[in-house]
């Protein structure tokens, strides 16, 4: 860990926070001694305004039938009925339980490997052998999802692949793993896994690459073995990193993506497999019904930034360094 | 990374974004006139199915431009993004002079009732257009929406179901070609237990089935069966009144039928999940099925790669069964007859002489000339004339793909197809496209058409996709044995409750007005 | 959630200082010279040969599969070579020169567009990392709503276009500048970098813009790499933009065509019409080859910031 200054702590107030009174001339004083690094955040802020605050005047359509030909402001307004009718549907609680399964899976499964498979990474000497794993490892994200799910189905099918013939002899049985119910959520794991925690590594390899070396070998001198440095000096430096990660995934919850779902469910499987993202692919996109498919999404992102700002607020009560 | 550089490089970005969002006040006339004179040139968005569009300066363009007469300005969009880019376009308001509308979704519908796009009906009725003059109505009055035609749709034949067999294993088992579903069944049964190949080992099965998309009435080998039994065609009209074809006894016959197909392993054990787009071919050329639902141009796609094998014997390989009969009668699976079709936005066509104009360059460009270009490319160049048929040019294969691909995507045809038909590269090719014409010619008789095909019901529109879905899913649960005669009319149940009551009393309320 | 400077010391009670001699390899290869650290070592490398292989082999399918004919894809369940070999797949490809023209636009769009992005994120950062900035608070609390909500296509197309982007290259880059979660990563990493060193060169005179330039930037180095390949990753396999945005077929994009060939058979639904039969498995593939190859070739020089640490070296000035 090199942060100095680490600023954001929580639990303790800035003892030396005066009184209100004096307040607007220190901001003031606070913009002038500020006043060449506010004038490079304009790029930014200009960003921001243009880019991601103004199209979301457009959001509106959440509360209107919006027609494209009619225009935002011409689309009839109906209120909170788009809403009502995604929470009234009588496959909601299905749809939440498939959707947050799946998010677990991926937050407490697929996201600890990519640390652990960064620090094996980190481990490796051999610094060619080091490369070369860490360029192969980000091939499949490369992929697309409809190769990765050919190629699934090519291992899977049943009877022929490679794995479903392992795992048919294993159980004594002939299943088709791509329609059992049972298995869609290890297939999605699986290749959630396969695809993704490889190019996960990047961030917290770069975040590993900032370690103090002097601090290993300090340690060394200390007699440290080589678990006790991973353990006292590695992991705890990269712990914000691992925290900041894990609060942004919260806010991602859920969103489990479209692609790979759609593609793998099916008609057998689609009790486990139905989501929000491929509901809202169903009912909202594919017929065009933009009203709907964006109210779905606000009521998504409101349920992400509680989340994030839950997460974070946690992060800080228990002396971390949040997001901001 | 040279840090020197960022700086005036984002300086750079963020002024251009300044004088960008200044100077963009006066810009936003389309192809289109943007008041009331006459067009000078014709912008049509189209979807392409070939790897690349074709070449702004492309040679058929440039014909079909001199045949419109007007110039054609064309917007090729990748038919795989073609719905989102349609929405998109319709919220600009740069939109081009004549639209592709692939189907009639909840956003077209909606467009077009609130007066986005010219209603047709009595333009394409006046017979100034004689290209445009429809030869199937039943297929225009499908391709409307509750009878007002909003575009000149793009014909397609309207037999294609048919049942493709291995002749050689018919012929190694002493079977004669099936009539009806139980012959049917038993070619299956035949084909799975009795060594169809003579190898000696148990390797084989009857019909190939793949995964098909969650909806109900598309083509699919169980609508085909279903359809055969009686089942009618996604509606049936039973004494006046519009009935969901799976509500009908026939249908729940024709589940069973299929169940007993799948749990006596006459199909391949992965119909659930098998990807019909790549994988539906392999298992039949390579000799482990034998059977399969689907359009008769599949019987010549695997003839090819028979061909590829072994041309001395490919013709001994694939015979071709039209619709057969079921117990309750026999009826054939038509399709829709049409494929979307070609709509003209009142954004970009404000006044009734631009209409005019729209159309008369539509009517040029669905004769037999522009057809020609459309279909066949040019002649002389990609491809030459032999009688009454085409015969490529191999080297310009490209070329030829990117016009069957793209062009003919603007072709209506809705007068009747009048390009040349691919040259038969061999006797066989020949007999099998005559036996393919033969079976549309007899099967059109005994055709059963969806009477719902032009309604378009309010709940279906925003709710449609996922009522579909139920049916669909529940009909592969249930001859998959995952559920029971109970749990399917749980799920018809469900559909009921879950919006299509609402559904079917809104089909019949336009069904009677429609009459 | 106090945002004051605040008094509480840092986890770690050592003070990185800068080390301004290069920490040799060969120091930290001493240190892991125990039997069970070899021991280790030979599992490690064992493990991670073998991970690696599981992320490579299906690729090499991918590559032979590629380089063979249609008939052995559909016949032969999983290979690594083909028996026939054929260019046949690349050939088609290839010959059309619009493919050709859009992979040079891409390339140099994808450039210019990384240096781009990647110099607005850090510039915005920068300020962003000093606590007690004015405005700071609320300014993240946008950045993070927007990360969570984006307005939706059609709204943020109607931006674009007011703000007369479309049919620009501009709109492929500036709508994306900023990714907000990058953001947040590298104001965090500024955050955690020494503030000695930028108060020795505040204190010989140097401005704002020159310490992140002669300061940050050179000690952010991994970092920067990273985000550098997230941005480019990110405009080179983004096919919405070029999709909503170009008009004009002459400026498309590599991922235009791509997606035409590998997503049209499974996503779209089966045309009632047309009598074209699927794209080729092997164009498919080697679709696949020549997106991704071009982007690994580009990882190596990006890789060799990365494993320097970012006290390793010196600081300039």
């Amino acid at each position: 860990m090199t942060a100095v200054v680490d600023v954001e702590q929580a639990g303790a107030p800035a003892p030396a926070a005066p009184p209100v009174a004096p307040r607007p001339r220190r901001r003031w004083a606070r913009v002038v001694r500020f006043r060449w690094l506010l004038v490079m955040l304009l790029p930014g802020i200009l960003y921001f305004l243009l880019f991601r605050i103004w199209p979301m005047w457009g959001a509106q359509i959440a509360f209107k039938n919006y027609v494209p030909f009619l225009g935002i402001q011409g689309s009839e307004w109906v209120g909170w009925e788009h809403f009502a009718e995604f929470f009234s549907n009588p496959d909601f609680p299905r749809l939440l339980g498939n959707t947050l399964i799946l998010a677990a899976l991926s937050l407490f499964v697929a996201f600890p490997l990519t640390i652990v498979l960064a620090l094996l990474l980190n481990e490796v000497r051999l610094s060619v052998l080091k490369r070369t794993v860490q360029t192969l490892v980000y091939i499949p994200h490369f992929l697309s999802w409809t190769v990765v799910v050919s190629l699934t189905a090519l291992l899977f099918a049943i009877g022929t692949g490679p794995l479903s013939s392992f795992l048919d002899g294993l159980t004594g049985t002939e299943t088709n793993y791509l329609a059992d119910p049972d298995w869609f959520r290890p297939l999605i794991l699986l290749q959630t896994i396969w695809k993704s925690t490889g190019w996960g590594t990047i961030i917290f390899l770069a975040a590993l690459a900032s370690v103090d070396q002097e601090q290993y070998e300090a340690a060394v001198i200390d007699g440290a073995g080589r678990w006790q440095r991973t353990w006292h000096i590695t992991l705890p430096a990269i712990r914000p990193t691992i925290i900041v990660m894990l609060i942004l995934q919260t806010g991602e919850i859920l969103n489990t993506g479209f692609e790979q779902i759609y593609l793998m469910s099916n008609a057998l499987n689609r009790t486990v497999a139905d989501v929000f993202d491929t509901y809202v692919y169903f009912t909202g996109i594919q017929q065009g019904a933009y009203s709907y498919s964006t109210a779905v999404g606000l009521s998504k992102a409101i349920v992400g930034l509680v989340l994030i700002f839950g997460t974070n607020w946690l992060a800080k009560r228990f002396n971390q360094q949040g997001i901001f | 990374m040279r840090t020197r550089r960022l700086a005036p490089l984002a300086l750079l970005a963020v002024g251009s974004l300044a004088l960008a969002a200044c100077s963009s006040g006066g810009s936003g006339d389309g192809g289109g006139g943007g008041g009331g004179e006459a067009l000078d040139s014709l912008s049509i968005m189209a979807p392409y199915l070939s790897a690349t569009p074709p070449e702004a300066d492309d040679k058929v363009g440039t014909e079909l431009s001199k045949i419109a007469g007007l110039d054609l300005d064309m917007q090729w969009v990748p038919n795989a993004e073609y719905g989102d880019r349609t929405n998109v376009v319709l919220a600009g308001d740069d939109i081009p002079d004549v639209m592709v509308i692939q189907q009639k979704s909840q956003g077209f519908v909606q467009t077009a009732e609130a007066g986005g796009f010219w209603d047709l009906t009595d333009y394409l009725a006046s017979g100034d257009y004689p290209n445009l003059v429809t030869e199937n109505p039943d297929v225009q009055q499908a391709s409307s929406v509750n009878g007002k035609v909003f575009g000149v749709y793009r014909a397609r034949d309207v037999v294609r179901t048919s049942i493709t067999i291995r002749k050689d294993w018919l012929k190694n088992l002493g079977l004669d070609e099936p009539t009806n579903t139980d012959e049917l069944m038993k070619v299956a049964k035949a084909f799975t237990e009795d060594d169809p190949d003579g190898n000696g080992k148990d390797d084989t099965y009857g019909m190939i089935i793949p995964a098909w998309g969650a909806s109900i009435g598309t083509g699919s080998p169980y609508d085909a069966i279903e359809t055969w039994f009686g089942a009618g065609n996604v509606w049936k009209d039973e004494g006046g009144k519009l009935v969901p074809s799976f509500t009908t006894p026939e249908w729940k016959q024709a589940l069973d039928y299929e169940k007993e197909l799948i749990q006596s392993g006459y199909v391949n054990k992965d119909y659930a999940t098998m990807d019909g787009t790549t994988g539906w071919n392999e298992p039949f050329v390579n000799g482990k099925g034998g059977i399969i639902i689907d359009v008769q141009s599949r019987a010549s796609q695997l003839a090819e790669l028979f061909k590829e094998q072994d041309p001395k014997t490919y013709d001994q390989k694939v015979a071709l069964v039209g619709n057969i009969a079921g117990p309750n009668g026999d009826f054939a699976l038509p399709t829709p007859g049409y494929s979307g079709f070609l709509a003209i936005p009142k954004a970009s066509v404000q006044t009734e002489d631009q209409l005019k104009q729209v159309l008369t360059a539509l009517d040029k460009l669905s004769s037999k000339d522009a057809q020609i270009l459309e279909n066949n490319g040019i002649e002389g160049d990609n491809f030459t004339v032999d009688g009454d048929h085409a015969v490529f040019d191999k080297s310009k294969q490209d070329f030829t793909d990117v016009v069957s691909g793209s062009w003919a995507q603007i072709g209506t045809n809705v007068g009747g197809f009048e390009a040349y038909k691919p040259k038969p590269e061999t006797e066989y090719d020949a007999e099998l496209e005559k036996e393919r014409a033969d079976l549309q010619a007899k099967d059109l008789k005994k055709a059963v058409f969806n009477p719902g095909a032009a309604l378009v019901s309010k709940t279906y529109m925003s709710n449609g996709v996922q009522l579909d879905q139920v049916i669909a899913d529940a009909r592969i649960q249930y001859i998959s044995g995952q559920i029971d005669e109970s749990g399917l009319d749980a799920a018809i149940a469900q559909w009921k409750s879950s919006g299509g009551d609402a559904v079917t009393a809104e089909m019949n309320e336009l069904y009677g007005q429609l009459g | 959630m106090a945002t004051q400077l605040s008094a509480v010391p840092a986890p770690t009670p050592t003070p990185a200082r800068p080390a301004r001699r290069a920490s040799k390899p060969s120091t930290q290869h001493q240190r892991f010279n125990t039997r069970a650290g070899r021991a280790f070592d030979v599992v490690n490398v064992v493990l991670l040969v073998a991970v690696g292989l599981l992320a490579l082999l299906p690729f090499l399918y991918v590559l032979a599969g590629s380089f063979a004919t249609e008939l052995e894809i559909t016949t032969r369940p999983f290979f690594l070579w083909p028996h026939e070999f054929t260019t046949d797949s690349y050939a088609s490809i290839l010959s059309s020169s619009a493919f050709v023209r859009a992979f040079v636009t891409t390339v140099v769009v994808t450039l210019v567009g990384t240096l781009i992005q990647l110099a607005l994120t850090a510039l915005m950062a920068y300020p962003l990392s000093k606590v007690d900035l004015p405005g700071r608070r609320t300014i993240m609390t946008v950045v993070v709503f927007t990360m969570v909500f984006s307005a939706g296509m059609i709204p943020t197309f109607l931006v674009v276009k007011q703000l007369g982007l479309l049919d620009t290259y501009w709109a492929l880059i500036l709508p994306m500048a900023i990714n907000p979660f990058s953001l947040i990563i590298i104001k965090n990493f500024f955050q955690q970098l020494p503030q000695e060193l930028e108060e020795s060169a505040k204190i010989d005179g140097a401005h704002e813009l020159q310490i992140l330039r002669h300061v940050v930037l050179p000690l952010s180095k991994p970092v920067l790499a990273t985000f550098a390949l997230f941005y480019a990753v990110g405009i080179w396999n983004d096919y919405m933009s070029p999709l909503l945005y170009l008009g004009d077929q002459d400026m498309w994009t590599l991922q235009m065509f791509l997606r035409q060939v590998t997503a049209s058979a499974s996503m779209s639904a089966q045309d009632m019409g047309t009598e074209l039969p699927p794209p080729a498995q092997g164009i498919k593939f080697a679709v696949v080859i020549v997106a991704t190859i071009p982007v690994l070739l580009a990882y190596p020089f990006l890789q060799k910031h990365f494993a320097k640490g970012m006290l390793i070296g010196s600081v300039k000035g």
